[in-house]
């Protein structure tokens, strides 16, 4: 895809962000309020983050099933931290090291032994939800009462609209923006991605573009889940179950192909943004909260068939697709 | 019927895959076959009420749930689809189904039926998806939220009492000293394993799951069989829900906690490459008895959920990192 098609297709798709806005917008005033929009933001960074990361992942060509898990284990160790003793910044800080150092060795093993990402992963997906349970002795952790005013400058705002935790959303997506657009490192990621076999050709290795997009779809999720158990003042260990169909539908609403090798950062905020406001909508129209999961999957599987039907379609305008149509 | 029509459609010319990797699958049986000896005879030795008759029993109707749907599962990761993530909602939404035929008097036979014809559309849509080029994992994670949520919306999230007794024998039935679920579960594995082996369409299905390419080129529908192989998953998860709403006289979107998990930990374990084209149904069933074994093993002796799900777990990235690596040495 070269750069003119790439800045179509994201027009395309911020379009549909604007439409699924004013659409909401002309239901709900609170859309239009500063504190309104705020509230989306802020919405947005469990999510946010985390798509961040499973849409390096998906780039890369693999799947990291795992998210959800490990975002409830980080939550619950970070409250850990804070209860025996810790300030929060530091706690976050160890939880989030501990969070990379596990994706690290994930990618690393899947890179070596070439074992399929997804499925994997749905062992760790098991394995750390377990594990989450032991360390929290299957209950909630809370950060202690008198303590609770040390996490108040996470509330603060910036004009009333910015908080602490959506400027980190925003900045971290920045960031990983120049990573993967301007370094080495992330090139390769979209080179693995893309033709893992001509990458190999290249002389490019496939280990360290796996252990570094597994090591920061970890670092994502975990802080994703530290910060949003630090804002909320505990943890559960049975928290962040919907995590991973959220992010992967904003992945996909933002154009990450899930054959890898296609996507970028500012797509993945699109994406994140218009399910956001679809999502965040439908809750102020006062639907319960299993509604939301009904209204994500419907949107997601809306998602699939729209590009299921358009690369079909772009096949068969080349050509390229009458081979599987032929009757035998 | 399909399976039929499946077959008729082929050129003659059976695949050559089964051949290929016998070796693999009598490690993969072995395996199996020495660690659930292992688990019975240190759990008997270990555990007093572990070898009761009435302990088995529980075993078995837990296994028979898991190797249910655990077959159905088998047939989409043999043809070269992974797994289906959607197995707990659908199973929970076709007991909704089910609890609501039999409240509102549809009869026995009737909602059993309507039912199953039910799961096994919601399977077969999620097949069309996939046969389209989805990716069945994210694919079923759509629909399972999609199943999910309907199930929460049409049962209110309250219990849907069947109201009547009439359904209860297929719950909690013991034809002959064994629960029902349990004869279901060990016909299912027969016909399945038959179906695999010794039908066209099986063949078929295992050269779709070995080679798409060479499929497609030789004129096999690999869409249709990845469509038929959904189905029959939708109707064993169908299965399942009917049964669990016979046993407990209700429905509720929260039934089956952990069921998907424990299905796709069967199959992992029973040792099915994940690549497809190869394995058996009787792995994932040997899979699903094993973990059955293991989870009543670990409750009797008073492990924690967290502490189950952490084993269970390992055992699956471990038993994938095994089976892959021993894959690699014999390719």
């Amino acid at each position: 895809m070269n750069s003119r098609e790439t800045f179509t297709d994201l027009a395309i798709r911020a379009a549909l962000m604007v439409a699924v806005y004013v659409v909401f917008a002309a239901m709900l005033p609170s859309y239009h309020t500063v504190r309104g929009a705020a509230a989306l933001l802020d919405g947005g960074v469990l999510i946010g983050l985390t798509a961040l990361g499973i849409g390096i992942t998906m780039i890369a060509g693999e799947f990291d099933l795992s998210v959800g898990s490990l975002a409830a284990v980080i939550g619950v160790l970070t409250v850990n931290l804070i209860i025996a003793g810790m300030s929060i910044i530091p706690a976050i800080a160890i939880a989030v090291a501990v969070a990379c150092a596990f994706g690290a060795l994930q990618g690393f093993v899947i890179a070596v032994t070439g074992i399929n990402s997804l499925v994997f992963t749905i062992g760790t997906l098991i394995g750390l939800r377990g594990f989450a349970m032991i360390i929290s002795n299957e209950n909630s952790v809370t950060i202690p009462i008198p303590r609770l005013g040390e996490t108040d400058f996470l509330a603060q705002r910036v004009f009333g609209l910015l908080s602490p935790l959506s400027i980190l959303l925003f900045a971290v997506f920045f960031v990983t923006h120049l990573f993967l657009r301007y370094t080495v490192w992330g090139r390769e990621i979209f080179a693995t991605g893309g033709g893992r076999a001509e990458a190999r050709a290249a002389g490019v290795s496939i280990i360290r573009p796996m252990v570094i997009s597994f090591a920061l779809s970890g670092t994502l999720a975990g802080l994703a889940g530290a910060v949003s158990s630090v804002r909320l003042g505990s943890a559960t260990p049975l928290g962040f179950d919907t995590l991973l169909l959220s992010a992967v539908t904003a992945c996909l609403i933002g154009g990450i192909a899930l054959e890898g090798g296609k996507g970028t950062v500012l797509g993945i905020l699109i994406g994140l943004f218009t399910m956001r406001f679809l999502v965040g909508g439908v809750a102020s129209l006062g639907a319960p909260y299993w509604l939301q999961s009904l209204a994500i999957g419907a949107l997601l599987i809306f998602v699939l068939i729209v590009q299921l039907s358009s690369t079909l379609i772009r096949d068969r305008a080349t050509g390229s697709a009458l081979l599987e149509l032929a009757p035998p | 019927m399909i399976a039929g029509l499946l077959g008729r459609l082929a050129p003659a010319g059976g695949p050559a895959t089964e051949a290929q990797a016998p070796a693999r699958r009598r490690l993969a049986f072995l395996f199996m076959g020495i660690g659930i000896v292992a688990l019975l005879v240190i759990g008997g030795l270990t555990t007093p009420s572990f070898l009761t008759l009435e302990n088995l029993l529980v075993v078995i109707r837990a296994a028979s749930i898991t190797g249910i749907i655990a077959i159905g599962m088998s047939y989409i990761t043999i043809s070269g689809n992974l797994f289906a993530l959607s197995a707990e909602e659908l199973a929970i939404l076709a007991a909704c189904v089910f609890a609501f035929l039999m409240r509102d008097d549809y009869g026995l036979a009737v909602s059993l039926i309507a039912t199953l014809i039910f799961a096994a559309g919601s399977g077969a849509i999620q097949g069309g998806v996939i046969s389209l080029g989805g990716d069945p994992i994210i694919t079923t994670l759509a629909f399972g939220a999609l199943f999910r949520g309907i199930a929460s919306l049409v049962s209110d999230n309250k219990n849907i009492l069947l109201g009547t007794k009439a359904a209860e024998w297929l719950g909690t039935g013991r034809p002959l000293g064994v629960p029902t679920q349990s004869w279901a579960f060990v016909i299912l594995t027969l016909v399945a394993w038959f179906v695999l082996q010794r039908t066209r369409f099986g063949r078929q299905l295992l050269l779709i799951g070995a080679n798409r390419p060479a499929a497609r080129a030789s004129g096999l529908r690999v869409g249709q069989a990845s469509i038929v192989a959904m189905t029959l998953f939708g109707v064993c998860c169908g299965m399942a829900g009917i049964s669990a709403a016979a046993q407990f006289g209700l429905a509720v979107a929260n039934l089956f906690s952990g069921l998907t998990i424990d299905v796709v930990a069967a199959v992992l374990v029973g040792g099915i490459p994940l690549k497809g084209g190869q394995g058996s149904p009787v792995q994932a069933a040997l899979g699903a008895v094993f973990i059955a074994l293991l989870q009543n093993f670990m409750l009797l002796h008073s492990f924690t959920t967290g502490w189950r799900m952490f084993v269970i777990g390992s055992l699956v990235a471990l038993a994938t990192i095994g089976f892959h690596l021993l894959q690699k040495r014999q390719a």
